[in-house]
């Protein structure tokens, strides 16, 4: 058992002397894993975000039927009580005529607008939750066929079309990062890879001496899996400390242009579990460029 | 093990070193060892000796499984080295030490690493592994100039290394190309007392030479190549082994 460790001590630190000994084709290989991972992060991030600012709005989601102005309290109370008998409707409120003037008013520079003004212009509304399960473009969908059947009803606010047009921009964001993601992971195992293999070159002498003094396959290659793996690893942490650099430094700057994405939301960085996702990622990658080339090279 | 149920493999008398009709060719229809078949006794110390292009080297190749034999048998620690797969050849080789004619010295390590290397395939603990490098590298003569790298070493230096590497681990087998070629005759002799006292305490050992002088001195059992074709095989003169 003790030969174990000391098995794999000695080939750790091989691959580490590995790395030393050709420093600057492994930084290249750690700086190009870096890159792409800080590309694919920041896509990452900026997906998380979205998906947290959709997700924020579904849950706070409440629909608005506006009445029509001859329809008195009274009838829309009767409104009400119908619309809360339709398929996923959570809670129906009603906001009375002088409810609604009087919000109105509370609204800043609303007062100054209803001046002059003697008779309440603003209609009653109804305010609708939905059930969990309804909070989507489809439930939505349903709510509306409900209200168009109704007599009464005059306009329905739900934002439906924010969300659906929402939905596909981030998608379109995620299919972009994916799709860079994608070329940019295997132009990254080519370059690891190449790298590996010129390692390889440079110490194909003292690979063929371990042969011949007993060396197995294992022995021969894992130190080459070692120091790809580091270079992933330290491409990842790489981009991870550059990310945040990035998030702090930027932030404040793109608060505007943000919002049009976000909204008020504030955005967020990763949290432990996904940088650490980051890291083996760089970790993966860089494990899989030395197998490819341990792969393509015989002896 | 119960008495008369001896297996094949732990017979006592098998031979470690045994070749049966082995023929080779590097190129076609020049054979560089043409049908040689010979058995070596545990604890035997042999000279091969030949001229140049006799197939020496060659020969010792055979046994470590860095060349296939085109015909023949090769078995060496009762492995078919022509069956071996896999992990099959580095376990041999782990049970063989090799002085090349070339020395194969790392030349970026140290003198000591380039020693401790054939410990560090077996997973030698570290401390063990440092005595016995010191051990081996004092024998040789050479535990003064353990942390140089070989190419600051003269010649004769280098082969030292050489075969302290492959004394390290107490193999089984010792197989040595021309390991005094750079060698002035004193140290020579040094290094063949080296091999000798392996060999008394049970290594098999094979040891390539041009140098007559040794030969006549020693007395050992001396197999001739001429050829590749196996030309003398003269037993040790007092029946020594
Ligand atoms: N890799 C090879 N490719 C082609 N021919 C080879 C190869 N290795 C050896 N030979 C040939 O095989 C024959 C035997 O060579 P070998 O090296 O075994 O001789 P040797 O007895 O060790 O010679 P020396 O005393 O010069 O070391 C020679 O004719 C040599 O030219
Ligand atoms: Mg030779």
């Amino acid at each position: 058992m003790s030969r174990v460790f000391v098995i794999l001590f000695t080939l750790f630190r091989s691959g580490i002397v590995g790395l030393r000994s050709a420093a600057g084709t492994a930084l290249i290989s750690a700086v190009t894993i870096g890159i792409a991972l800080f590309l694919v992060g920041a896509f990452a991030l900026t997906i998380v975000n979205m998906e947290g600012v959709q997700a924020r709005f579904s849950q706070k989601l409440s629909v608005t039927a506006y009445l029509e102005t001859d329809v008195d309290d009274e009838a829309a109370l009767e409104i009400a009580e119908r619309v809360a008998t339709v398929e996923g409707v959570e809670q129906v409120t009603v906001v009375g005529r002088d409810e609604a003037l009087e919000r109105f008013r509370g609204m800043s520079g609303g007062a100054a607008l209803l001046e002059g003004i003697e008779e309440n212009p603003l209609p009653a509304s109804l305010e609708i939750t939905l059930v969990n399960l309804n909070r989507t473009p489809q439930g939505l969908g349903i709510l509306a066929t409900a209200l168009d059947g109704l007599p009464g009803i005059d306009e329905v606010a739900d934002g439906r079309e924010w969300i659906d047009g929402y939905a596909r921009v981030t998608s379109l964001v995620r299919v972009s990062g994916v799709a860079i993601g994608t070329i940019l992971s295997l132009a990254t195992l080519l370059i690891v890879a190449n790298t590996i293999r010129l390692g390889i070159y440079a110490r194909e002498n003292e690979l063929e001496i371990l042969a011949l003094v007993g060396a197995s396959r294992t022995f021969v290659r894992t130190p080459f899996l070692i120091e790809g793996t580091l270079q992933g690893v330290v491409g990842g942490i790489w981009a991870a400390l550059i990310l945040w650099l990035a998030y702090l430094l930027l932030m404040p700057q793109l608060e505007y242009g943000l919002m049009f994405l976000l909204g008020n939301a504030v955005p967020r960085f990763f949290n432990g579990g996904e940088i650490f996702f980051l890291v083996a990622a760089g970790a993966a990658l860089g494990f899989l460029g030395s197998l490819a080339s341990l792969l393509g090279w015989r002896r | 093990m119960a008495a008369g149920k001896v297996s094949f493999f732990e017979r006592r008398d098998e031979s470690p070193v045994r070749m049966y009709h082995v023929s080779k060719s590097y190129i076609p229809g020049q054979r560089a060892i043409d049908d040689v078949s010979m058995e070596l006794a545990k604890g035997e110390f042999v000279f091969l000796t030949g001229q140049s292009g006799a197939g020496k080297t060659t020969l010792l190749e055979l046994l470590f499984a860095d060349e296939r034999p085109d015909d023949g048998q090769i078995l060496v620690l009762g492995r078919n080295i022509a069956r071996l797969r896999g992990t099959g050849i580095p376990s041999l080789r782990r049970r063989v030490g090799v002085v090349f004619q070339d020395f194969k010295l790392l030349p970026r390590r140290s003198v000591e690493d380039n020693v401790r290397i054939a410990l560090d395939v077996v997973g030698t603990p570290r401390r063990e592994a440092r005595s016995r490098v010191f051990n081996v590298l004092r024998q040789v003569g050479l535990q003064h100039r353990r942390q140089h790298e070989p190419l600051a070493l003269s010649g004769g230096e280098q082969q030292r290394v050489a075969i302290a590497r492959a004394l390290v681990t107490e193999p089984e087998i010792l197989l040595a190309d021309e390991p005094t070629g750079n060698l002035d005759p004193d140290l020579s002799l040094e290094i063949i007392e080296l091999m000798l006292s392996a060999a008394t305490r049970g290594t098999t050992v094979l040891v390539a030479t041009h140098d007559i002088s040794l030969v006549e001195k020693y007395r050992r059992r001396t197999i001739r190549l001429d050829g590749g074709r196996l030309a003398e095989d003269t037993p040790a003169a007092g029946g020594i082994g």
